[in-house]
């Protein structure tokens, strides 16, 4: 014997106040969550998020120009950025016997694709994690 | 009484020459005609005669052969006008003037050609007009340094020293260089048949395709050079020592003439000569040089007459600055083994091979091409080396050596240095590794070479704690195991493979007959008792070694074999020197000696010109 149409109906408006609250908490995680760090999320997104605009990185005429690192260092300082990772284990990327401070941050850094480890082509040790 | 024969026959050759002197004909013309009908028969004269109707013939016609054979098969804009219009190889084509040459070159291209003009070469664009707008700055000197590595600095400071206001423009954030070793000969205690006999011995190492005059100029020069380095680094706080003849036993006598060496060594390891050149930029910044860091120059100044007149480079930010210099341009850029397709155009056999050094896009070759110069006949030099995976002593020692896919590969009496020749393809990419077993130190103790002990071993093993002596701590590739597999894993290559290569190995060492590849018996010894030991050499290239054709004084000559007035190239960049297919090590410390001695030398020549 079917249900009582109350009791289905019920059913059915639960089934789906749980569809709306599952969705509601997915959405609500990706909106209100802290970004996370490292090279699970691509750097344009990591700026984005930090409400750094388009326009600020490129500043170039050309928009599609690449953008040099002195933009980068308007923020991101290379004396300071070398200080902050001078602990790092096998040993600091951000001052190195080829570049010194002023290692070129594109060459490993990249926005809109995922970030390269440079230096591991020569150096198979120096397993770095490059956001 | 005897009488004085005269000249009266009527010999070919008399009345040639008597109809030469009557129509008042150069010498060259009828030397050419010569020449040609004698050696050539085939040639079509008539056309021949036609062509050089068209030139002004020079007086100044015996252009040296080395030079005339690269301004023949080497790369220059007006080469490949030459091949076609020519027919036979060039002879005598010096009347023609540096500016008519260039003036000749139509065209609507905006590439380099192959030297036959068949292929565009799109790794040599011809320079953008910068437009005034975008010149930020204009500075003068009388000598503009591009490139502050082992030739520029010496070269700046050089000219400093002779008076002159330099500017050195480098696209680095520092001065850059590498290696150790540099060496000259000391004249004072040197019999000159062994310079002669030392440059005969180089000339064959380099397949004979070097310049011999150039090899003698450094040897005339590089004892005082050398010893000027190590004085002037010092000056700036550099860690360098004189090694003498250290390094340099087997070239002490040479067919029995004795020779002396003055060998600067920068050292030891992590420091080297990148330090020392930066070192030795701080004694010319004293000296009044002025360096603009991270500022590559992009094109050349060149007049109407074809006279370098400065060069532009750009800032930082992306304007430009313009550099005159008014004595002379003095490229020291270093060799092109960051820029792809001038590799794969030039040196085929590196395109699997890593690379040590950065950013070397062959800036200069670019510049000095468009100025009018010529790029040496292809067959360019390279300089492939791992010296710091294990003992540099024990780089050459022919133990087994296998490959990533577990395999014996090669007779191993190849010496490292020419070892990337059998490593070219990408499934080696220059990987292989040198195996041995505990008994190494008896077995191979008669061998050439200098070997470490295995306390000493553990220095170049990077699973050994505790600090290491005279290494890249991040490049040293030695290990020991305590079984074939494991050393196999260690040594990333085939376990299963390099277990029946070693057992293969060891029934060849056992007959005393190497019949796979010949080694000689007195090289075979067994690899049987643990531990097992393996250096993973991972040959790179350090440099290529050719370039851009200049005369003794640097100075860079075009197509028809005269000087590019205002240009000057020192260094990797200059050509002539090299030449064979591997970079040659009969002389331990040529390459930075070299360096050294065409940067200081062209420094103080161009200082003193006009003077």
């Amino acid at each position: 014997m079917k249900a009582p149409r109350i009791i289905n109906a019920l059913r059915y408006l639960m089934f789906a106040g749980l569809l709306v609250i599952a969705a509601a908490s997915l959405v609500g995680v990706a909106r209100t969550e802290t970004p996370p760090r490292g090279p699970e999320r691509q750097l344009d997104q990591v700026h984005s998020l930090a409400g750094v605009k388009c326009a600020s990185c490129h500043v170039a005429a050309a928009r599609s120009a690449p953008v040099r690192m002195e933009t980068c260092q308007t923020c991101h300082a290379s004396a300071a950025l070398a200080s902050k990772t001078a602990e790092f284990k096998p040993t600091n990327p951000h001052n190195n016997p080829h570049y010194g401070t002023e290692t070129d941050c594109n060459l490993c850094h990249h926005q809109h694709q995922a970030s390269v480890n440079d230096c591991s082509g020569c150096h198979t040790r120096f397993d770095f994690k490059v956001p | 009484m005897a009488s004085v024969r005269q000249r009266t026959d009527k010999t070919p050759a008399f009345l040639l020459e008597s109809l030469r002197r009557a129509l008042q004909v150069p010498d060259t013309w009828w030397t050419l005609r010569e020449v040609t009908r004698v050696k050539f028969p085939h040639t079509q004269l008539h056309v021949r005669d036609r062509a050089m109707d068209k030139r002004q013939v020079g007086s100044d016609a015996q252009l040296d052969p080395y030079v005339q054979h690269v301004i023949t098969h080497g790369l220059s804009r007006r080469s490949f006008f030459t091949q076609a219009a020519g027919g036979v190889a060039a002879l005598g084509l010096s009347g023609m003037s540096a500016a008519a040459g260039l003036a000749g070159i139509a065209g609507g291209t905006n590439f380099a050609r192959s030297s036959d003009g068949g292929a565009i070469l799109d790794f040599l664009p011809a320079p953008k007009v910068i437009p005034d707008g975008d010149i930020k700055d204009t500075k003068s000197f009388d000598i503009v340094v591009v490139g502050a590595g082992a030739s520029g600095v010496p070269a700046a400071l050089s000219a400093a020293q002779s008076g002159a206001k330099v500017a050195v423009v480098q696209k680095h954030p520092m001065p850059v260089s590498q290696g150790n070793t540099g060496t000259g000969i000391d004249l004072a205690t040197t019999d000159k048949a062994g310079i002669a006999a030392l440059i005969a011995l180089v000339m064959r190492d380099n397949q004979n395709r070097s310049n011999p005059a150039l090899l003698e100029e450094w040897a005339l020069n590089s004892g005082e050079a050398v010893r000027w380095i190590i004085e002037h680094a010092r000056q700036g706080g550099a860690r360098v020592i004189d090694q003498g003849n250290e390094q340099q036993g087997a070239i002490h006598k040479v067919n029995g003439y004795t020779l002396n060496y003055v060998t600067s060594y920068f050292g030891p390891k992590p420091y080297n000569t990148g330090d020392g050149i930066i070192a030795l930029a701080k004694v010319a910044k004293k000296a009044g040089v002025q360096f603009f860091y991270r500022t590559p120059a992009t094109q050349l100044l060149q007049n109407s007459a074809g006279e370098i007149t400065g060069v532009i480079a750009q800032n930082a930010d992306g304007s430009y600055t313009k550099f005159y210099a008014k004595k002379g341009v003095i490229l020291a850029s270093g060799d092109y083994q960051s820029n792809q397709a001038m590799c794969d155009y030039f040196l085929p056999d590196i395109k699997h091979l890593g690379r040590k050094q950065l950013d070397r896009t062959g800036d200069g070759f670019a510049m000095a091409y468009w100025a009018g110069g010529v790029i040496e006949p292809i067959g360019h030099t390279k300089m492939v080396h791992d010296f710091d995976a294990g003992p540099p002593s024990m780089c050459d020692m022919p133990f087994l050596n296998v490959n990533r896919a577990g395999q014996r590969f090669v007779n191993e009496t190849v010496g490292m240095s020419e070892m990337n020749n059998y490593l070219r393809e990408a499934k080696d990419a220059g990987h292989y590794a040198q195996v041995f077993d505990a008994n190494y130190m008896t077995q191979a103790a008669t061998w050439p070479g200098h070997l470490i002990p295995p306390e000493g071993l553990k220095n170049y093993m990077p699973e050994e704690p505790g600090p290491k002596v005279d290494v890249f701590p991040s490049l040293t590739n030695t290990y020991a195991a305590a079984t074939l597999a494991e050393l196999a894993v260690k040594l990333t290559v085939d376990p299963v493979a390099f277990v029946a290569t070693v057992k293969r190995y060891n029934t060849l060492v056992a007959s005393g007959n190497d019949a796979d590849f010949g080694k000689p018996a007195d090289r075979l010894i067994p690899i049987e008792k643990a531990p097992f030991y393996g250096i993973h050499r991972h040959v790179c290239v350090s440099a290529i070694c050719s370039g851009m054709l200049v005369d003794l004084h640097h100075n860079a000559l075009n197509a028809v074999g005269a000087p590019i007035k205002g240009l000057y190239i020192v260094g990797n960049l200059g050509g002539g020197f090299y030449g064979g297919v591997d970079y040659p090590l009969t002389v331990y410390g040529m390459s930075l000696g070299r360096c050294y001695t065409s940067g200081y030398v062209t420094g103080r020549y161009v200082a003193r010109l006009g003077a």
